[in-house]
C-alpha cells in the first residue's frame, strides 16, 4: 500500500515537471522542471524496491545477520539512486551556468528570445 | 494516556502545518507570506517532535535537539529571504503602513 | 496555443503509460536473488553492517568510480563556462552593502562548526549505520555554501581545493589497483583487515573509502559553488 502512494506520487511528479518543461517560457522554471523530473525518477526508483513490511537494510541491534535476507528492503535501488542525485545536481549545476551565461549575452531570461540562430 | 496526549499535540501540529500552506496561498505579497509561512510551520514542527517525544520517552533527548535544530535554522533563513527579497525591491502590498527598515536605515543608531 | 496542445498531448500519452504502471505495480513478498545474495553476502565477505555501502563501494565499486569521474567533467566544465578574468585587489570598501545582516552572521558562526562536525560524523560512520562518503561531501559543500553567503569576504583556496581532490582521486583508484594486487580484485575492500562486525576500524577499507570519497566530493561541489560568485568589476 505503501509503495503504491509513493509509486504514484514520483509518478505525478514527473509528469508535472515535464508539463512546467514544455511550457514556461523563463529559462530558470524550465530548470527547476529538469529538477522535478529527476526528483520523481528516484522516487519512483526507491518506491519499486520496496518488499511488504520490510526495514532498512543495516544491521544493528534491532536486525540480527540471520534474518536480516528476510526482514529487508531491497538494497540496490537505494544504492543506485543515492549515486543519481549527486550526478542530478551536477547537471544542475551546468545548467544553471549555461543560463548565466545565455543572460549575459542577451540580458533577458526568456527562451523566446534564443530560438532562431544567428548563422 | 501519555499516547493520547502524544496524538492530540501531534493533531495540533499538523493543524498548524496545515494554516502556513493556507497562509501561503491567501496573503497578498511576499513579506507576508513568509511571514505566515516560517511562524506556523515552525510551531508546527515543534508541536509535532514534542507529541512524538511524549508518545515514545526513549526518543526524548534526540527528538529535543531536533527541535533546537529547527528553531536555530528556520527563523535565520526566512530572515535571510525577506532582507533578500528587501534589498531587490520587491514591492509590498496596497495596504502596508509603514516601513520599519528604510526608518532605520535613514537614521542608524539613532533614536529607536 | 498549438504549443500548448502538443505539450498536454505529449504529457497525457505519457501519462496513460505511467498509468498502466502503476495499475500493474504489486509488492513483491519477499527479495529477488540478486537483492538476496547481497544482503547475505556483505556482512558475511565484506563485514559492513550497512549493506547499501558494502554495495557502493566494493561489489558496484566500479559505478562510484564512473560517477566520480563524472564529478571531475562537471566541475571542469562548469570551471570553463563561467571562467572570469580573476579579480585583482580586493575593494573592501565596496562590500559594505551586501554584507549579511548581523541575525544571519550569528546564526551562521553558531551552525557551521556544527554542520562540520555532522559531515565528518557521517562519512566516517558510513559503514556502520546510514550514511557514506557522498552524503557527507554534499553536507561539507552545504557548510561551505552558508560561509560563501554570509561572509561576502571569504575566498576559499582554489588551488588547494583542487589540489586536495585530485589527490583524493588518484588514491582512491590506488586503493582499488592495491585491491587488485593483495585480495580478489579491483576495489576489493579485504586489503586491511576485517576486524570485528560493528567496530569503528572494521569493513577493511571501506572507512578508508569512505574518506576519501567524501573528501573528494565536498571540495568538487565547494569549487562548482565558488565559480557562481559574482565576480568584483
Amino acid at each position: 500500500m505503501i509503495s503504491h502512494v509513493v509509486l504514484t506520487t514520483g509518478l505525478l511528479l514527473i509528469l508535472i515537471g515535464l508539463w512546467g518543461l514544455l511550457t514556461h517560457r523563463d529559462i530558470l522554471r524550465i530548470i527547476i522542471g529538469f529538477s522535478l523530473m529527476g526528483t520523481g525518477t528516484h522516487i519512483a526508483t526507491v518506491a519499486i524496491g520496496y518488499v511488504s513490511n520490510g526495514t532498512a537494510p543495516i544491521i544493528d541491534r534491532t536486525l540480527d545477520v540471520s534474518q536480516a535476507a528476510s526482514r529487508v528492503v531491497d538494497p540496490i535501488p537505494s544504492a543506485l539512486v543515492v549515486t543519481a542525485i549527486v550526478i542530478g545536481m551536477a547537471v544542475t549545476a551546468v545548467m544553471l551556468a549555461f543560463a548565466i551565461r545565455l543572460y549575459d549575452s542577451k540580458k533577458t531570461l526568456s527562451i523566446d528570445a534564443f530560438m532562431d540562430s544567428k548563422w | 494516556m501519555t499516547e493520547l496526549i502524544g496524538s492530540i499535540l501531534v493533531l495540533l501540529g499538523a493543524i498548524f502545518h496545515f494554516s502556513a500552506g493556507l497562509g501561503m496561498l491567501r496573503m497578498p505579497d511576499v513579506y507576508t507570506r513568509m511571514q505566515a509561512g516560517t511562524k506556523a510551520s515552525t510551531l508546527g514542527n515543534t508541536l509535532v517532535l514534542l507529541g512524538l517525544a511524549i508518545y515514545q520517552p526513549g526518543w526524548g533527548l534526540k527528538l529535543l535537539i531536533i527541535v533546537y535544530f529547527v528553531l536555530m535554522t528556520n527563523p535565520i533563513s526566512s530572515h535571510a529571504l525577506a532582507r533578500a527579497a528587501y534589498g531587490i525591491r520587491i514591492p509590498m502590498a496596497g495596504g502596508t503602513g509603514i516601513d520599519a527598515l528604510r526608518h532605520a536605515r535613514r537614521n542608524p543608531g539613532g533614536r529607536k | 496555443m498549438i504549443q500548448r496542445l502538443f505539450a498536454a498531448a505529449a504529457v497525457g500519452s505519457l501519462g496513460l503509460v505511467f498509468a498502466s504502471l502503476a495499475v500493474g505495480y504489486s509488492e513483491q513478498y519477499s527479495l529477488r536473488p540478486l537483492a538476496e545474495s547481497y544482503v547475505r553476502l556483505v556482512p558475511l565477505e565484506l563485514g559492513a553492517p550497512n549493506v547499501i555501502t558494502g554495495i557502493l563501494l566494493t561489489y558496484r565499486g566500479f559505478d562510484t568510480l564512473g560517477e566520480v569521474a563524472v564529478l571531475f567533467m562537471v566541475a571542469a566544465g562548469v570551471g570553463l563556462v563561467l571562467s572570469r578574468q580573476p579579480a585583482r585587489g580586493r575593494a573592501s570598501t565596496k562590500m559594505r552593502s551586501d554584507e549579511a545582516s548581523e541575525i544571519v552572521r550569528t546564526g551562521a558562526e553558531i551552525l557551521v562548526p556544527l554542520i562540520c562536525i555532522f559531515a565528518a560524523y557521517i562519512i566516517m560512520n558510513g559503514h556502520l549505520s546510514a550514511g557514506g562518503g557522498f552524503q557527507g561531501g554534499a553536507v561539507i559543500a552545504s557548510g561551505v555554501l552558508l560561509t560563501l553567503l554570509v561572509f561576502p569576504q571569504y575566498q576559499p583556496n582554489l588551488e588547494f581545493l583542487s589540489i586536495a581532490e585530485s589527490i583524493a582521486g588518484a588514491l582512491f583508484v590506488l586503493v582499488g589497483v592495491a585491491g587488485l594486487i593483495t585480495a580478489g580484485g579491483f576495489l576489493d575492500n579485504r586489503i586491511f583487515p576485517l576486524g570485528q562486525f560493528g567496530a569503528f576500524f572494521s569493513a577493511g577499507a571501506i572507512p578508508l573509502l569512505s574518506a576519501l570519497l567524501g573528501i573528494k566530493v565536498g571540495c568538487e561541489l565547494s569549487v562548482i559553488l565558488e565559480r557562481f560568485r559574482p565576480q568584483k568589476r
